[in-house]
């Protein structure tokens, strides 16, 4: 691994890439402070706080605020990331800055075309708007610039995990008999991952939406985009969460001041990811009509397996961080947490997002439950939840991260840490306020997704404290939120304005206490496990899909029917399958 | 051995005060330890305490869905 003695800077060891990943984050961070403006909108107008626009238009911020945040920011980000990722630790360049140019200008293309068609929905008489929120399934329909515009954005992706296999190969001539350098294993298992699962939201958008909103085919069938949306709607969850394992699991341990405490661990949770995520996203549908009992319980099972990496991961990276603080003097059971550097906003910004993951692992699971999720589904405890993960396990680590690697790419140090520190704070106790608050006002039943969360002659009730006071909680969390990333977009700003400096960073990564020599070879075969996820999306979704489609009125739903002939394959493959699984099932019980 | 952190930690000090650049925390180490040397009892306990504020939080949902009722919005 390269070390950081002075002139082996990354900008300067590799300035192509470091031109692309400034370009990401450049994108990246200018949708963030967008995202954040409509999300700050968003929390003081439905606590009727103040209320700047029209609540007709609070579908169109809502979806600028899901699509610019959820989808644009994080991605963006974790091109940046990955690209670094690849390049320091094959320690050589991509294979064709050009080629590299090319998915950012497409996935760069794509996001503004996207953007555009939702922006257009403030301005009357356009006759342009995109108001489908992030999920955009039908029945909602965009222009169709918003899903040509995210097809190119998603082909975009593709391209730049082409560019990272291909530097891979590249670096495997030269180096038969070695191990896939781990972040390089990280970055190239969560592209699998994701070709695997886009493929499902390809289809969606490609042979559905596009020729609907087109005008071409007359209708779809709604449950049909569902489930191919929700086929990619979870696995898009690791793509958020891989980039900020990355840096938890090879950068975290550095700036506590240790060294990742198992290096096989790591790739067998990276797989496990990879096998396990796209098989279960029929969970977001326990409240569908239209889709067999079994299959969502079967989804559920498949769920709960998914707990296992979680926790390897939190055994990992905390062991990680106390080995940091007890080469750093901590003692005790829990004394050693006080020796950890809590002044640096990188490590204290990760080590806070980890905090609260943690607390959204809580009602992830409540979440997964087929029966408790009636309890919640569609209120606000829903982005209560995922603001803990999303929101802030990986924006807050993605903010951290860039006080760390933005200085890397840009030669110059850190504008401030101090302000740092407070942003990230800010960013923790904020989401403190909103999150809390929002958990517990679903728990009232509360809806999400409206500017109006009231109704006539009805009055929501809380167990403990008063609605009025969630209220001012989310308004102030949602106030403190916005005003961190103000911060942080400031810091970075100046950070890149500054003068180049010598050692603008301590970049030095250690290697594990225990490295990859000792883990079986077979943990980098990755063309055998990409066969056995695969194998495992067909067994989750073959039946599920058929059912769909003969059920709900075939491909293009009222449009035209599936012909007789493919119904009739479909029946028996149905009738032969459960009725075998019955078989089995009496065998079984 | 990874290059040492003594060695860091001096030659940071030269151009760059400790604290002003982010990654320091190498700084600061006072011993190496090994995998042989290093216990995480810490996680451990981490984890326990994790552990028990789930186990209640569950417990506060099951109050909440079955016999919560007469708290919370009901038809
Ligand atoms: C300034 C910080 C933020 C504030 C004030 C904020 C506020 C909100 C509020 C109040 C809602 C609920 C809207 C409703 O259901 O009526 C919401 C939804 C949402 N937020 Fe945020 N948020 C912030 C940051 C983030 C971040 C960093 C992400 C992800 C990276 C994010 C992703 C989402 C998503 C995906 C939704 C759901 C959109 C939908 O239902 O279609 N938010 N946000
Ligand atoms: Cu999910």
């Amino acid at each position: 691994m390269a070390t950081a003695s002075g002139g082996s800077e990354f900008v300067d060891k590799f300035p192509d890439e470091a031109a692309i990943i400034k370009a990401s984050f450049l994108i990246a961070f200018v949708s963030l402070g967008i995202g954040a403006f409509f999300g700050l909108i968003q929390a003081l107008h439905r606590t009727n706080v103040l209320r700047v626009i029209d609540s007709a238009d609070y579908y169109t911020l809502l979806t600028g605020h899901g699509v610019l945040l959820a989808i644009v920011f994080t991605i963006f980000f974790l091109c940046g990331v990955f690209h670094w990722a690849v390049a320091r630790s094959l320690d050589r360049p991509a294979e064709s800055a050009l080629f590299s140019w090319a998915w950012v200008g497409l996935m760069t293309t794509g996001t503004v075309l996207a953007t555009v068609a939702i922006l257009g929905g403030l301005v009357p008489n356009l006759g342009m708007s995109a108001d489908v929120l992030f999920t955009f399934y039908a029945p909602l329909q965009a222009h169709p610039i918003f899903y040509i515009g995210l097809a190119m954005f998603i082909v975009g992706t593709w391209l730049s995990g082409a560019d990272w296999f291909l530097s891979y190969r590249a670096w495997r001539q030269d180096h038969p008999d070695e191990r896939i350098p781990l972040q390089t294993f990280m970055v190239l298992t969560t592209m699998i991952m994701w070709y695997i699962s886009t493929l499902g939201v390809a289809v969606s958008v490609v042979f559905f939406l596009i020729p609907w909103s087109l005008g071409l085919i007359e209708s779809v069938n709604p449950l049909l985009t569902r489930t191919l949306f929700w086929y990619f709607g979870h696995p898009i969850v690791y793509f958020w969460l891989m980039p900020a394992y990355l840096l938890w699991y090879t950068v975290l341990p550095k700036l506590a001041g240790g060294r990742l405490f198992s290096d096989p661990l790591a790739r067998v949770v990276f797989l496990l990811f990879l096998l396990l995520s796209t098989p279960v996203g029929i969970h977001h549908q326990y409240l569908d009509p239209g889709i067999a009992e079994g299959f969502k319980f079967i989804a559920m099972t498949n769920t709960m397996f998914l707990l296992l990496p979680s926790l390897l991961t939190a055994f990992t990276v905390v062991a990680s961080v106390e080995h940091g603080a007890r080469q750093r003097g901590g003692e005790g059971y829990l004394r050693w947490l006080g020796a950890l550097p809590w002044r640096d906003p990188a490590f204290t910004g990760m080590a806070l997002a980890g905090a609260m993951f943690a607390a959204g692992g809580f009602s992830g699971m409540i979440n997964a439950g087929m029966n408790i999720n009636y309890l919640i589904h569609n209120t606000l405890w829903v982005p209560g939840h995922f603001h803990l993960t999303v929101g802030t396990a990986v924006a807050l680590t993605m903010m951290a991260g860039s006080y760390w690697l933005v200085p890397q790419v840009t030669g110059t140090k850190l504008y401030s840490r101090p302000i740092g520190l407070l942003q990230v704070i800010m960013w923790f106790v904020g989401m403190v306020f909103m999150s809390n608050a929002m958990h517990r006002a679903g728990l009232a039943g509360i809806p999400r997704r409206t500017a109006e969360p009231q109704y006539q002659n009805f009055e929501f009730l809380t167990p403990i404290g008063s609605i009025f006071e969630l209220r001012v909680q989310i308004a102030l969390g949602g106030t403190l939120l916005f005003l961190s990333v103000v911060l942080f977009l400031f810091n970075i700003l100046l950070t890149s304005l500054g003068e180049e400096s010598d050692r603008p960073v301590d970049s030095y990564l250690p290697e594990p206490l225990s490295g990859p020599e000792g883990s079986p070879r077979i943990l980098d075969n990755l063309a055998m496990w990409t066969g056995i996820a695969a194998v495992l999306v067909v067994l989750a979704y073959t039946l599920p899909l058929a059912g769909i489609i003969q059920n709900g009125g075939g491909l293009f739903g009222g449009g035209l029917p599936v012909p007789a002939t493919v119904s009739a394959g479909f029946d028996l493959v149905m009738t032969t399958v459960t009725s075998a699984f019955n078989t089995l099932w009496g065998v079984v019980a | 051995m990874p290059a040492n952190a003594d060695s860091q930690g001096d030659s940071g000090q030269a151009d760059s005060p400790v604290d002003s650049i982010v990654g320091t925390a190498d700084d600061g180490i006072v011993r190496e330890l090994g995998h042989d040397d290093f216990d995480p009892v810490g996680t451990l306990v981490l984890v326990l305490i994790y552990m028990a504020i789930l186990i209640g939080m569950w417990v506060f949902m099951y109050f909440v869905e079955f016999l919560g009722r007469g708290l919370t919005v009901v038809g």
